[in-house]
């Protein structure tokens, strides 16, 4: 077939490389590895920013080094009580959690165990109640956590608006707060209220309970993400870092739940009858 | 009571709970209510309001179904041919692409080939590349459609993006990474004519642009600019246009791990350990 061009379509010309200046290797500053005498492919030691990975094994536990790893030095005393609580509270999203829910689906449904966790950790990467709401709750308590938390106007009206529902699915104004099921999460309050009484326990952490407090008549209040980005920014991770450092950090129960009933039968988690299925239209 | 008073134990404390989102959620317990479709052993399986197998299978082309699953719209084989002539665009075997080489190194350490073509395919939601770029493609064509409308002309268009970022445009759907031009276009641009697909306004002003970009900066429009006005004229929104295409590279990135599975393992792209440039801080002695 020969139609006539498009209007305006432009002449089309042979594509050629821009030969772009790529560096000849990749760079870090995380880590360095020394290669052995004889095969330059083969490392006999590790530096993890500097340090001696088989020193850290000996001296330092593995929350300073999961610190290190992403901070770039080791914490202190204070600091490193405060991620390990933290790395406590996260560890399972628990079985409710949609993440997890993946993580079990996938285990029932005899899918490769080695699965279990890229599938669950995607889905724990998610807006809602995952690291996809950390960066912006991160930048949230970064802006207002030197403002008085009883200033924050138009509150109640604009948690109100970024409640559950089926068609919104634009950002909430307050990210790391709201509602869970309709009200307070009492699990998220209870964790951040533990860890406010560490000593490494920041403005960050401080402004959001004080947030929370003035939330709380309308049944808002703290959501799990948001203790966490109050944590990460109190401990001075980078905003971009959150999502992925939350997904990392509830790996550990996403795991446990899929391969719990990775042996199990099909039968051995809810399928959904007929008369329960209903298509709308 | 608030929450976050410790002296009394969470159970007691008042959640302010919403009773209606309660009931809400109380409603929907152990039920799915689908806007979609569904499968009932001895009735059907139902997509969008048809029978799958007595309206779809066979009788409508996988792309047509494709297009169905990911919009809600049965769109004309024609259509459907050319959204599948641009997914054998989009899906290259070279695992010097980005996406491509996950699935290479995925071969290379032995993963499975359904791991690596859907990491492949998670690895082009990017905000450089791959499906998400349709977002940013669609909401600047449709955008500047409506200035256009408005009197505003491409040169004016080209000139506010160039303001944007003091120098180049970079518009979302023109000028590429790695080449100049797009060899894609010129291919599609055949299809559509084989096809008798004719493009609208968006397409007339996509070119438009582009012309000024030839003729002020030695650019062009890339693959995603074209798709994203081509698609714009049968009606479809950067969000749609996401969706029929959230697999589009999964095809080249088997191909690249197959290559490299069928290779012995830690061949491909071999590293020394002086092949990392190492930029951090010199050895130090750990604190005790």
């Amino acid at each position: 077939m020969t139609s006539a061009p498009e209007k305006n379509e432009p002449k089309r010309v042979k594509v050629q490389s821009r030969n772009e200046p790529f560096n000849a290797r990749a760079a870090t500053r995380i880590w360095a590895e020394q290669p052995s005498s004889d095969n330059p492919y083969i490392a006999t030691s590790a530096l993890c920013h500097g340090y001696d990975v088989f020193e850290l094994m000996e001296k330092r536990s593995f929350v300073d080094v999961f610190y290190l790893l992403f901070r770039g030095d080791l914490p202190s005393v204070a600091e490193a009580q405060l991620l390990q609580a933290l790395m406590i509270a996260l560890i399972n999203p628990g079985p409710r959690h949609p993440a997890t829910r993946a993580a079990m689906n996938v285990g029932v449904g005899k899918t490769n165990p080695l699965h279990i966790l890229p599938i669950a950790s995607a889905v724990l990467g998610g807006e809602h109640q995952g690291g996809g709401e950390i960066e912006n709750a991160m930048r949230f308590l970064r802006k207002y956590q030197k403002t008085n938390p009883a200033d924050w106007q138009h509150t109640a009206t604009d948690v109100d608006a970024s409640e559950e529902s089926a068609d919104d699915n634009s950002a909430s104004p307050t990210p790391g707060f709201g509602k869970r099921h309709g009200g307070i999460d009492l699990m998220a309050a209870g964790i951040a209220a533990r860890l406010l009484k560490l000593d490494a326990a920041g403005t960050a952490l401080m402004w959001g309970d004080e947030f929370a407090k003035n939330l709380a008549p309308s049944g808002n209040g703290w959501l799990i993400t948001g203790v966490a980005s109050a944590v990460f920014a109190d401990l001075g991770f980078q905003p971009k870092a959150g999502g992925a450092l939350f997904q990392l950090l509830g790996a550990p129960g996403l795991v446990a739940h899929g391969l719990e009933v990775a042996n199990k039968p099909i039968t051995a988690m809810p399928y959904v009858s007929d008369a329960n299925y209903t298509i709308e239209r | 009571m608030l929450p976050s008073d410790t002296t009394m134990p969470l159970h007691e404390q008042p959640t302010h709970s919403d009773a209606n989102m309660i009931d809400y959620l109380n409603q929907r317990r152990g039920k799915v209510i689908s806007n979609t479709g569904g499968w009932f052993p001895g009735k059907g399986v139902f997509s969008h309001g048809y029978s799958m197998l007595e309206e779809l299978v066979g009788e409508k082309s996988y792309f047509q179904i494709l297009i169905l699953n990911a919009t809600g719209k049965l769109v004309d084989k024609a259509l459907a041919d050319w959204v599948e002539a641009i997914y054998g665009c989009l899906s290259w075997p070279d695992p010097r692409i980005w996406c491509n080489q996950i699935g290479a190194l995925a071969g290379a350490a032995r993963t499975s080939v359904v791991a690596a073509t859907t990491i492949g395919a998670m690895a082009a939601d990017s905000r450089s590349y791959g499906p998400r770029t349709r977002l940013e493609g669609v909401k600047f064509i449709q955008g500047a459609l409506r200035q256009y409308k408005n009197g505003v002309t491409p040169q004016e268009i080209v000139a506010a993006a160039a303001a944007k970022t003091r120098g180049k445009p970079y518009i979302v759907g023109y000028i590429r990474p790695i080449a100049k031009g797009d060899e894609r276009i010129e291919a599609m641009e055949k299809v559509s004519k084989q096809l008798n697909l004719h493009a609208g306004e968006h397409m007339a002003l996509a070119y438009q642009i582009e012309q000024v970009l030839i003729e002020k900066y030695d650019e062009r429009m890339n693959i995603n600019g074209y798709v994203c006005a081509f698609l714009s004229d049968y009606g479809f929104s950067g969000q749609e246009m996401y969706q029929m295409f959230a697999g589009m590279v999964a095809s080249g990135v088997t191909a690249c791990y197959l290559d490299t599975y069928k290779r012995p393992p830690d061949t491909f792209l071999p590293l020394r350990c002086d092949d990392i440039d190492y930029q951090g801080v010199a050895r130090r002695a750990v604190p005790d």
